[in-house]
């Protein structure tokens, strides 16, 4: 909630401090272990290298190369730098300078990162010091480019709860009150025959029979019929539609947007113009239009008695956001941790959202034309949501900063592949953990402690530019001088209040027993200050 | 002067509507010499609503058929429209707010005539007296005391009577000096930072003038200051003006401190804005914050135009510059502009605000407050005379304290528990600045609070907000003293527009619930937060 950012006088140890940051991974880590490692985790290689730190100047480190991180740790006794970074977020490897560059530093390696940032490496020019590196990060980092396996199939972590039965369909179609008389439950798309990007179990008008869907099908985009996302009482789809246009732009100018979001915010924060650059990237405009179109779609739902199609182009980046911005919005249980686990599990991965596509895991064409932010954009509009109702959410910055991280980390399986039938094919729920494994084990670190469960409460965020703003917490983490405080200092100042307020209510119902024990004794003197007990109230 | 003789109406049938969120209000409108009342009736609730004559900042009137409509904009920032039966009564009222609200004698001022039960006249004006501060600066340092060389103010008629010095300069060296410093502003001690020994000192620009005239008493006095520090100790002088505008400044009489007349003293050059520039900005500000139709696509670049939040900024930073030099160079540092009296208080209290655990408490701010601005000769009555709306030509209008408390709200909002007071403090005190019923912002300076007997015939805000049920609204309740030093972020990407309307606590259900929220700033709602309700 509040980024406690700090002065520029004393960056230098917050420096350390930020990066030791990205161990917030739920690893355990012993001080003397030099190198921390999941179970099913193989070192590979270790090097002495210069860390170009963007910040701080060159740091002499030793870098740790294994088959799932880039593991830093400085050898200056000065700087207790740590840097540990999943091989999934590398989007781009590259080579700078020559064996003949002049300049110190100026031969090595640049890391692009898919989490808006990069890691710049200086090596030894003699003897082909970086060809080794730049190979072993390659293979690690694009494992498809060379048929070898995703981390996520490697690992071999255990949780005591497993994520992957968080979502099941039946289930949840049960909890919206479907089947129903008008929506039956087909499974029609079996063996994913009917449309190869929807799940297998779907939710389709009960008049509308399997022969119906059939037809449908092919007139559709890609075979992706109209069914059912959060299921509200209705009337028939097809009498007395009303189309309406939401005016938002492709995937590509979205990936665009993002870049110039970087350009301005890493490494060096545009200071002079921040506003109107950051007005310039248009990243919070698009932001804005997304959560338009979702109040729209939110209100067509909940005020007439109306169903919603929602479509663009494919039915797959779009859709989603505005399908589960939109619940989100109406049905308070999508607030809920695993409310959103199971928003996330349906709307985005079991409907064929093509993660593989636009997240690129393990992919090395880091110019294709398929990558674009469409599910980190889902994750700001919920943050933006979040602080305009800083009570209706139960999890907290952290638990959208977790999900985002393993978005593309390939630790879990959870966002690997394009569609559910592709992920059957792999067996990707024997063969690797789901991240709500790790996030349901540990769910406290994620809960907002602000949470007041409100059911049936509805949410319409402020959709304008006013009450919009940069995500810095997630957007310049990495820069020293913004500083997140972890844990959070006014959620754990709360949870201390709370804490005091529930030993006082303890205390409180002692003494009144203790009272009334007296007050039945004939003994007892009849002037005790009993009568002001009953009324204290908390005004929590 | 006779206020019936300004009142042109007896009482009117109105409507108020007080903003989007809150329902409007019918009843009997009349005037009184200092307020526009409503009484909607005795079953109603509120029974009676009020508003201060002198927080009107413009008054707009339009008649149409048989009626018409007055929509005040106050000086706090609310709108208000009543909606008035009778053209004729309409026009009165209009001509009355008008004139009763435009009226500059302080001594006719609502605070001479505001008698609230429970408080006894006088008892809270020795609240936070700074002598009981200056005498403990002097029993601490053995390098300080207490002058009354101002007790007739005829040093310095900005300042207080009593004004704390180096032990080694005697009040005739001070009178010397005095005459070298505009307004007669001579270096005084603002704070004294234990920790490190250091003082902040803030004083009137030196009157070089053309010729570079220097004087030897002033020169003393500096170098005093650091052989009470510590042997070696050196000094910063910050002018908040750009080296060239400080130059300039010797053309008018004006000038800055010559290098070589002041050994170990340095001098700092970070311009701030004050004056015409800050008020053009503020008013810019409120504008675009009002303009709820404009298109809000360009709105980032609007704010920023406004520059409103790069004078936080440089504020901000400047007030890091001075509490850096003193708590992590060992530095004694003098700030001045001009005059002294603006963005000098600006970046000695804030500087305080970082340094001093004492003063985010909810007594040590208001003494801040009392010290800092008030006795050190803010001149309140000049730069509040208008907010943001007014028509009438600036003269001498500047949103400086408005600047000030926007600082300390973006300190807050980067230690969330770090200070005592919460945002409804700085809203209150933002409010009284402009128009109050009780004397604490009244006047230009200690001289005039005395000719106007301030002390004896007015209430002290003080002891206003010390009432319990004021106390609640005012205060943090997440406060954990925090002994150290807070450095705030100055980068843009730290600073936040101040939205004004305090947002709920998160205990309790959220009003961003309706649709229809945003209230933005500066249209927030009346609220019962005039005392005299």
């Amino acid at each position: 909630m509040a980024s406690a950012p700090t002065s520029k006088y004393n960056s230098h140890s917050l420096e350390n401090e930020s990066i030791k940051r990205t161990s917030r991974d739920g690893v355990n880590r012993d001080v003397g272990e030099p190198l921390p490692r999941l179970p099913g985790e193989i070192r590979i290689t270790d090097k002495e290298v210069i860390y170009i730190c963007p910040f701080n100047g060159p740091i002499k480190g030793r870098v740790y190369i294994t088959n799932y991180r880039l593991y830093l740790r400085s050898l200056e006794t000065d700087s207790a730098l740590i840097l540990d970074v999943p091989l999934g977020v590398i989007s781009r490897i590259e080579k700078m300078g020559g064996a003949t560059s002049r300049g110190e530093n100026s031969y090595g390696l640049d890391i692009t990162c898919k989490d808006l940032r990069n890691l710049r490496f200086a090596l030894k020019q003699e003897g082909h010091s970086r060809r080794d590196m730049f190979e072993i990060l390659t293979r690690y980092a694009f494992p498809l480019a060379h048929s070898l396996p995703i981390f996520a199939f490697l690992n071999e972590e255990k949780f005591n709860v497993d994520g992957w039965t968080v979502y099941n369909p039946v289930e949840e179609y049960r909890r919206q009150g479907l089947p129903n008389h008008h929506w039956r439950i087909t499974f029609i798309n079996k063996c994913y025959k009917l449309c190869d990007t929807y799940p297998a179990l779907l939710v389709v008008p009960y008049r509308a029979s399997d022969e119906d869907l059939r037809r449908v099908a092919t007139f559709r985009s890609r075979n992706r019929i109209p069914a059912t996302g959060g299921g509200y009482e209705s009337d028939d789809v097809y009498h007395n539609a009303e189309l309406f246009f939401l005016d938002i732009h492709n995937i590509h100018v979205m990936r665009e947007s993002l870049k110039k979001v970087k350009d301005i915010v890493y490494p060096n924060v545009e200071e002079s113009h921040w506003l109107s650059s950051l007005e310039s990237t248009h990243w919070l405009e698009h932001i804005k239009l997304v959560l338009t179109g979702a109040i729209q779609v939110a209100d067509k739902v909940s005020s007439g008695k109306s169903s919603v199609v929602v479509h663009c182009s494919d039915g797959w980046d779009r859709t989603a956001q505005l399908t589960s911005l939109a619940m989100l919005m109406l049905d308070s249980f999508y607030r809920s941790i695993e409310g959103f686990e199971i928003l996330v599990q349906k709307e985005w991965i079991s409907f064929g959202h093509k993660f593989a596509s636009r997240i690129g895991h393990g992919d090395k064409n880091h110019a294709d034309a398929d990558r674009s932010p469409i599910f980190l954009q889902f994750i700001d509009c919920v943050w933006q949501m979040s602080k305009q109702f800083p009570t209706a959410f139960e999890f907290n910055e952290r638990f959208l900063i977790t999900i985002l991280d393993h978005l593309y980390s390939c630790r879990f399986g959870t966002f690997l592949y394009n569609c559910e039938s592709a992920r059957e094919k792999q067996k990707v729920t024997e063969r690797t953990v789901s991240l709500w494994s790790l996030i349901n084990s540990n769910k406290d670190k994620f809960k907002n402690p602000f949470y007041t469960k409100e059911i049936n409460r509805v949410l319409y965020p402020v959709a304008s530019m006013r009450h919009l703003e940069l995500w810095v917490n997630y957007y310049i983490r990495w820069n020293p001088r913004i500083k997140q405080q972890q844990p959070n200092p006014v959620e754990q100042r709360y949870m201390e209040l709370l804490a005091l307020r529930d030993e006082y209510i303890k205390r409180l119902d002692e003494l009144q027993l203790a009272n009334s024990a007296k007050l039945s004794d004939p003994s007892a003197s009849p002037s005790s200050p009993s009568q002001m007990m009953p009324h204290v109230q908390t005004h929590f | 002067m006779e206020f019936a003789e300004l009142i042109r109406t007896g009482q009117a049938q109105a409507e108020l509507l007080r903003g989007p969120e809150e329902p409007p209000l019918r009843g009997t409108l009349c005037i009184t010499g200092h307020h526009l009342m409503l009484s909607p009736g005795p079953q109603a609730t509120p029974d009676l609503w009020l508003l201060l004559l002198r927080n009107v900042d413009s008054i707009e009137k339009r008649v149409a058929g048989d009626s018409g409509t007055i929509t005040l904009r106050c000086k706090d920032l609310r709108v208000l429209q009543l909606d008035i039966e009778g053209v004729e009564a309409t026009l009165d009222i209009a001509r009355s707010i008008e004139a009763l609200s435009s009226l500059e004698s302080v001594i006719t001022s609502f605070p001479f005539f505001y008698r609230p039960k429970g408080l006894r006249l006088g008892d809270a004006w020795h609240f936070h007296p700074p002598e009981c501060y200056y005498k403990r600066v002097a029993r601490e340092t053995n390098a300080w005391r207490l002058s009354e060389a101002n007790e007739d103010f005829s040093l310095c008629p900005s300042y207080p009577r009593a004004v704390i010095v180096p032990r080694a300069v005697d009040d005739s060296a001070l009178a010397r000096s005095a005459r070298f410093r505009q307004g007669g502003r001579f270096p005084v001690l603002s704070y004294y930072h234990a920790p490190s020994g250091t003082v902040l000192l803030r004083a009137g620009q030196p009157l070089t003038g053309p010729q570079k005239r220097r004087c030897s008493e002033d020169e003393d006095l500096l170098r005093a200051v650091l052989a009470g520090a510590r042997p070696g100790a050196r000094g910063f002088i910050v002018d908040t003006r750009s080296p060239q505008a400080a130059k300039q400044a010797r053309m008018t009489g004006g000038g800055t401190e010559a290098k070589a007349a002041y050994p170990g003293w340095k001098r700092l050059h970070r311009p701030l804005e004050t004056g015409r520039p800050l008020q053009e900005s503020f008013v810019r500000l409120v504008e675009a914050c009002g303009d709820l139709e404009q298109s809000m696509d360009r709105w980032l670049n609007r704010l920023e135009s406004c520059r409103w939040l790069s004078h936080v900024k440089e504020t901000l930073s400047t007030a890091c510059l001075a509490a850096q030099s003193m708590e992590q160079e060992g530095a004694c540092v003098l700030v001045h502009g001009a005059e002294g009296t603006d963005s000098t208080l600006l970046i000695t209290s804030l500087a305080q605000l970082i340094l001093d655990p004492l003063s985010r408490t909810m007594a040590g701010f208001q003494e801040l407050i009392e010290r800092e601005w008030i006795q050190a000769g803010h001149p309140f009555q000049l730069r509040c005379a208008h907010s943001a709306f007014s028509h009438a030509r600036p003269k001498h209008e500047a949103p400086t304290f408005l600047l000030f408390l926007d600082c300390v709200w973006q300190l807050g909002r980067q230690f969330p528990l770090s200070l005592e007071f919460g945002e409804g403090m700085l809203l209150a005190l933002f409010d009284h600045a402009y128009a109050s019923p009780f004397g604490t912002f009244l006047c230009n300076n200690e001289k005039e609070r005395c000719l106007c007997e301030v002390r004896t015939r007015t209430h002290s805000l003080w002891s206003g907000l010390s009432q319990p049920k004021e106390q609640r609204k005012l205060r943090n309740p997440l406060y954990v003293p925090n002994p150290l030093a807070i450095w705030p972020s100055a980068e843009p990407q730290s600073l936040r527009l101040w939205q004004g309307d305090p947002p709920p606590p998160p205990w309790r259900s959220s009003r961003l619930c309706s649709a229809s929220l945003p209230v933005l700033f500066l249209l927030r709602p009346v609220s019962a937060r005039d005392p005299s309700t």
